[in-house]
């Protein structure tokens, strides 16, 4: 059963439409590059499929149910945004992450933030901008959920952290869970990918496997992705 | 899920509250000696006196700010913990919609109680202290309640009124407070189901929702027509008790409505139209 | 080792050729134990799935084999490293070969070129 499923989805603000009558499927053990220019509709697909807006038509299942305390259960969501409490220390937010989420390790977390040579008890407010980056990211990927949605990971960040984000992923690759990474940065996400989903003004153009697109085209995800998208 | 999220609320708003109980309390310390300095020769200083006077306006102040930080935080942990960027945190755990409304509600209701309580106990020893009695001499002026049974008997009331109108008295504070908290945050959330100019589509709804709040318990109000046909007479305190449960269980009953209508319209609009900027 | 990709070939078929390469020149020994996939994979930065595509593959060549709790190994058949060796030589002969023909280079010229070189 596919852990990610749109059926017929649109979603529309006003009289705009942000998602056109979208169909796919996403199956565990796959990572997944989310692909489009800005304002395609790659943030509406995943705050959708994390109960964060209601589609307009159709629908999006988790796991076969669609968004709500149960989805939520096991989805990973990282946002394209500074989202946590700016009052709260890696240490508070862990305890707030063991609290709500079974499938939070807490080991884990904190190895990987001594390896980072993080203060547990720095504020938020007081960490700069990457650090925060960080920080959320060790968060999410420290759940062992059934979804990761990591929108935008690694725009604007420097190119060791960019390396750091990937890293991350590799290393907690679990067959049974799929990672949905939303970016218009291909080049450096491309080699970490099993698939693609091409998204333009809310329709998607194309869902592949990288290395078909490599061997039917000639070229990278990326070079492709410039033709297809002139940009 | 509900004691996780109030745990989390309380935290959150602990460490903004109890520094201010923390600083109202000191405040009617040094006010009370102030009071004290005032009124002793040692007042004639005039640095004293200044300092003095100014303590006293603090106090003043710190009163009515605990009451504005109690409004400010619970309109602001709502907006700032769901609406805004830390939403989308709140919105992604696994629990409901109502689970994060009630943890609003309850902890602001806690918080209004304890600032309410709080400034009543400190005005009240304060005025106490001020005016030299002692409390066991107040206490043995009190009737006993015996006492108080038998002359409420005389008038044909029973001590179960009492306790019910004590109970009343209480809901009705308890569910207005909700119902106020309500208001805030149906109009926010409201507001926020719109891509742009979201606080003032807040505040266009506040005073839309003030008007629909104000119709409904005119349309209600004609059951209360008929209390005011009645005439209490001098001294009869059945009928003024009557009347005072009539228009208690009236206005609870309104603001029990009020609430379920602004609850409904709160988590219908975080559910369906939520619309995180 | 330092993984380095191209882009107009699919990764899976150049994760065969680097390691490949790797086992040819010893980099990676004869009976050495590799690195699990998923440290494997995250040091050459590529997709874990891909790699193990790519591992299945070279299993089935004879190139790797793995021991059911162990993990898995290059293999100690010197034959089977060698005639890779010479598979991967034919390979960069038949490409040079085909430049030099490009270049207009007949077979007897580009022997009498490779010898002066030498």
């Amino acid at each position: 059963m596919p852990i990610l499923e749109c059926i017929d989805l649109s979603k529309r603000f006003g009289k705009t439409a942000a998602l056109d009558n979208v169909n796919l499927s996403i199956e565990p053990g796959r990572v997944i590059g989310l692909l489009g220019p800005n304002g395609s509709g790659k943030t509406t697909l995943i705050k959708l499929a994390n109960g964060l807006l209601t589609p307009s038509d159709g629908e999006i299942l988790i796991d076969g149910e669609a968004p709500g305390p149960k989805s939520k259960a096991i989805v990973s969501y990282l946002p394209d945004k500074e989202y946590l409490p700016d009052w709260m220390c890696p240490k508070q937010l862990m305890d707030f992450f063991e609290d709500f989420y079974a499938d939070f390790d807490r080991a884990r977390a904190e190895e990987m933030l001594a390896r980072l040579g993080l203060d547990p008890a720095q504020k938020v407010k007081q960490m700069s901008k990457g650090t925060r980056e960080k920080v959320q990211l060790i968060l999410v990927m420290s759940r062992r959920a059934k979804l990761y949605l990591l929108d935008e990971p690694i725009g604007g960040v420097d190119p060791a952290t960019r390396d750091y984000i990937l890293d991350t992923i590799i290393r907690n690759y679990n067959p049974e869970a799929a990672v949905v990474i939303s970016t218009h940065l291909i080049a450096d996400v491309e080699q970490v990918l099993d698939e693609v989903i091409f998204i333009q003004n809310g329709q998607i153009l194309l869902q592949s496997d990288v290395d078909s697109i490599r061997e039917e085209k000639g070229k990278s995800v990326d070079q492709y992705f410039r033709e297809v998208f002139k940009c | 899920m509900l004691s996780k999220l109030l745990k989390q609320e309380f935290r959150a708003t602990g460490r903004i509250m109890l520094p201010v109980f923390g600083a109202l309390l000191i405040l009617s310390v040094l006010a009370n000696f102030s009071i004290r300095l005032l009124d002793s020769s040692a007042g004639n200083n005039t640095v004293l006196r200044i300092l003095a006077v100014l303590v006293l306006v603090f106090f003043g102040a710190a009163i009515f700010g605990a009451l504005i930080v109690t409004l400010w935080l619970m309109v602001t942990r709502f907006y700032r913990n769901l609406l805004k960027d830390e939403g989308y945190l709140m919105h992604t755990l696994p629990v409901s919609v109502h689970g994060l409304v009630w943890s609003k509600l309850i902890v602001s209701l806690v918080w209004f109680l304890a600032t309410g309580l709080l400034i009543m106990l400190i005005v009240f020893l304060t005025a106490l202290i001020q005016s030299g009695t002692n409390i066991s001499e107040i206490l043995a002026q009190l009737p006993s309640w015996a006492e108080v049974r038998e002359m409420l008997a005389s008038q044909g009331i029973r001590s179960g009124d009492i306790t019910l109108f004590c109970a009343e008295f209480i809901a009705l504070v308890l569910v207005g407070s909700i119902a106020s908290s309500l208001h805030f945050y149906a109009a926010m959330s409201m507001g926020h189901m719109f891509s742009k100019d979201k606080i003032l589509l807040s505040i266009v709804f506040f005073v839309a929702l003030s008007f629909v709040m104000s119709l409904l318990t005119n349309l209600l109000g004609f059951r209360l027509h008929d209390l005011a046909t009645l005439t209490v007479e001098n001294g009869d305190v059945a009928m003024l008790l009557f009347y005072m449960r009539r228009l208690l269980l009236f206005s609870l009953g309104v603001e029990l409505l009020q609430g379920a209508l602004l609850y409904f319209a709160t988590t219908l609009s975080l559910r369906r139209g939520l619309n995180l900027a | 080792m330092t993984w380095d990709f191209r882009n107009d070939l699919p990764i899976y078929s150049q994760l065969i050729e680097q390691i490949k390469l790797a086992i040819v020149s010893g980099v990676f020994a004869p009976g050495m134990r590799l690195n699990s996939v998923r440290d494997m994979a995250a040091e050459a930065g590529v997709n874990p799935n891909t790699l193990q595509r790519a591992l299945q593959e070279l299993e089935r060549q004879g190139l790797v084999f793995s021991q059911r709790t162990s993990g898995r190994y290059v293999t100690e058949d010197t034959n089977v490293i060698d005639e890779t060796k010479r598979a991967l030589a034919q390979g960069q002969l038949a490409a040079f070969l085909d430049a030099m023909k490009k270049l207009g280079y007949e077979r007897a010229e580009i022997i009498a070129l490779l010898k002066e070189e030498a």
